[in-house]
């Protein structure tokens, strides 16, 4: 372990240890570690991770489509570089630290290593990457679609997917007696802190 | 009699080579069997009894939340997540909402924090309770059902009074919890409270409980049958566990001491005095004994949690629209089935830009494929049942 109980170190301090085991840069946004790494130190750094920061834990696997052009919800304020960011969240089961690994895929090119032979629990995570945003993981055993049907075309959790039946039906609907805050419509009301039959 | 010990060898090697010749079959298993906890589908390479790669198939369930999620007010999305883990609704709600006041920098204040305590953990009886009644259900036991969904109906009354919802309380709001109207003392600018006698009925409530898991112990622990059907049958060794993602009972049942109510500090378990039991041998008798004895530990919180509950108001100022400022985070919580996680990135707007929702069904039941290799056909009920999944919580 890299802490000690007389002297805990702070986030800043056990990310930076993370990312200099395991490669990479480590950043500390409201309590969450997340060390970026270099696309082809991926299996790589998360191994280092495993064997010599003791994250044994694999608690989960996505992505987050950086996008300037999208088809569902509200476009970014700021322009980004458009890429897809794929993540794994690992942590240690003595004193509750979880480590985010990231790393940047060109939307050109998805294809990355396959930490199935890391981290067991990676497989169905990397099956669902792969279907919801078309990442290619290479030596993963078998990446069958898990939860879209055969046949199934596009991937759904890219930003460039419309959503089929928002486009059907506007949400909200006629049917809802709200309207959406901020749109000018009648904003819902939060319960105020009175009662009205006061 | 001397025994000729060139027959005797002659005999053993014998009966092993006319070894019955048993045709491999593919049985499927599913996708509405009545034990399977939602819609899921087995199949399974059976050889004589034994089964070997078994492959499960989920997706029939799946809502596609975190697509939905993008184009959500965080008001309407609490809606939506407690219907992940729906034998447990309101401890989904618990972590989106402190990632999204995490974001927003809002102090809940303490009385709210108890309540979403008391809340949680009384989630944590009624889905220990279904799954006390649905485990030794499975291995033909019908009688502890009874007992289990009596007791579990108390506490749905009791999260009914408070939330008006038995399933999908809906009842956490950026800042606090909902202020409920036609309960409690109702003087002019007083925001709604517990309902009035909600503490003495969780008091009573509790008691019952306890009694409850002490008769669900000796109806269950003393049966033959359970015992041949749960000691030393699925295995699963520390190791493993994590490298799968197990959490929760499944992962303390393999030895594992880790409770994110001690490590992370989503609410304020620090204040309360309680132990987190562990397991020796990882088999399914430790993961039912674990949710055995998680009902009288959440019971002990409860109890500590209604004598403490400090007076106060209910929700924090926060501004009538709410908009999430930039970031990201994560948050976890310890939800009945395990890790429950949400991953929030907000650009600024009313609705996230992603939310990855970390379920803990997902992780429990991906180990099946290792679990399942090899053992056998009756067995395979026995292991699926005791890892405690709902289908939702795994298509999400």
């Amino acid at each position: 372990m890299t802490a000690s109980p007389s002297e805990a170190p702070t986030l800043e301090e056990y990310g930076a240890s993370v990312a200099a085991v395991a490669g990479g840069e480590a950043t500390v946004q409201f309590g969450t570690v997340k060390v970026k790494v270099r696309r082809d130190q991926w299996k790589d750094s998360l191994e280092k991770a495993r064997d010599k920061s003791g994250l044994l834990f694999f608690s989960w696997l996505s992505a987050i489509d950086w996008s300037n052009q999208v088809e569902v919800g509200d476009p970014l304020t700021d322009e980004i570089e458009e890429r897809i960011e794929l993540m794994a969240a690992v942590g240690d089961l003595d004193e509750g630290r979880l480590v985010i690994f990231a790393t940047d895929l060109a939307k050109e090119s998805l294809t990355i290593d396959s930490l199935t032979t890391v981290y067991a629990g990676a497989d169905w995570h990397e099956r669902e990457a792969h279907e919801m945003f078309g990442i290619e993981f290479v030596g993963h055993p078998g990446l069958e679609p898990l939860y879209l049907p055969d046949g199934f075309e596009g991937h759904p959790l890219r930003k460039s997917f419309p959503l089929l039946s928002r486009e059907v039906k506007p949400w909200p609907g006629k049917v809802d007696v709200e309207g959406m805050p901020g749109t000018g419509d009648s904003a819902p009301d939060e319960p105020s802190t009175e009662n009205p039959e006061a | 009699m001397v025994i000729d010990q060139d027959l005797v060898r002659h005999l053993s090697e014998a009966s092993v080579s006319v070894e019955l010749e048993t045709p491999e079959m593919t049985l499927n298993i599913g996708p509405q069997h009545p034990s399977t906890h939602g819609v899921l589908r087995l199949v399974a390479r059976v050889d004589g009894e034994r089964a070997y790669d078994v492959k499960p198939v989920i997706g029939y369930m799946h809502r596609g939340y975190e697509k939905l999620a993008e184009v959500r007010t965080y008001a309407q999305i609490t809606a939506l997540i407690n219907r992940i883990d729906w034998v447990s609704g309101y401890a989904n709600e618990v972590p989106f909402i402190v990632a999204a006041e995490q974001l927003m920098g809002v102090e809940v204040p303490e009385r709210a924090q108890y309540i979403r305590l008391i809340l949680s953990e009384m989630a944590r009886i009624s889905s220990h309770l279904v799954f006390n009644a649905s485990y030794p259900l499975e291995l033909g036991a019908a009688t502890p059902l009874f007992f289990a969904l009596r007791d579990r109906e108390r506490v749905l009354d009791l999260i009914e009074s408070v939330t008006g919802g038995r399933f999908h309380p809906n009842f956490n709001r950026i800042g606090g919890v909902k202020p409920a109207y036609g309960s409690g003392p109702t003087t002019k600018k007083t925001i709604q409270d517990l309902p009035r006698g909600f503490l003495d009925e969780t008091r009573s409530a509790m008691d019952k409980v306890l009694a409850t898991a002490a008769e669900l112990e000796a109806l269950v622990a003393g049966n033959e049958i359970i015992l041949a059907r749960t000691k030393g049958v699925g295995v699963i060794p520390p190791e493993i566990a994590a490298a799968y993602g197990l959490s929760g009972p499944n992962l303390r049942a393999s030895g594992v001491d880790f409770d994110l109510r001690r490590v992370s500090n989503y609410l304020p378990y620090d204040k309360f005095d309680f132990e987190v039991p562990v397991g020796t041998n990882g088999d399914c008798w430790d993961r039912w004994w674990m949710r055995l004895q998680e009902i009288r530990q959440s019971a002990r919180i409860i109890q500590q949690a209604v004598d403490s509950i400090p007076s106060g108001p209910l929700q924090a100022k926060v501004p009538k629209v709410i908009k999430v400022p930039k970031g990201e985070t994560y948050v976890r919580a310890e939800n009945p089935k395990g890790e429950m996680g949400y991953y929030l990135v907000s650009d600024g707007g009313l609705g996230p830009y992603r939310l990855k929702i970390r379920s803990a069904s997902f992780s429990n039941l991906s180990i099946l494929p290792w679990a399942l290799e090899g053992i056998l056909v009756p067995d395979i009920i026995a292991i699926m049942g005791s890892l405690d999944f709902v289908l939702g919580d795994v298509d999400r």
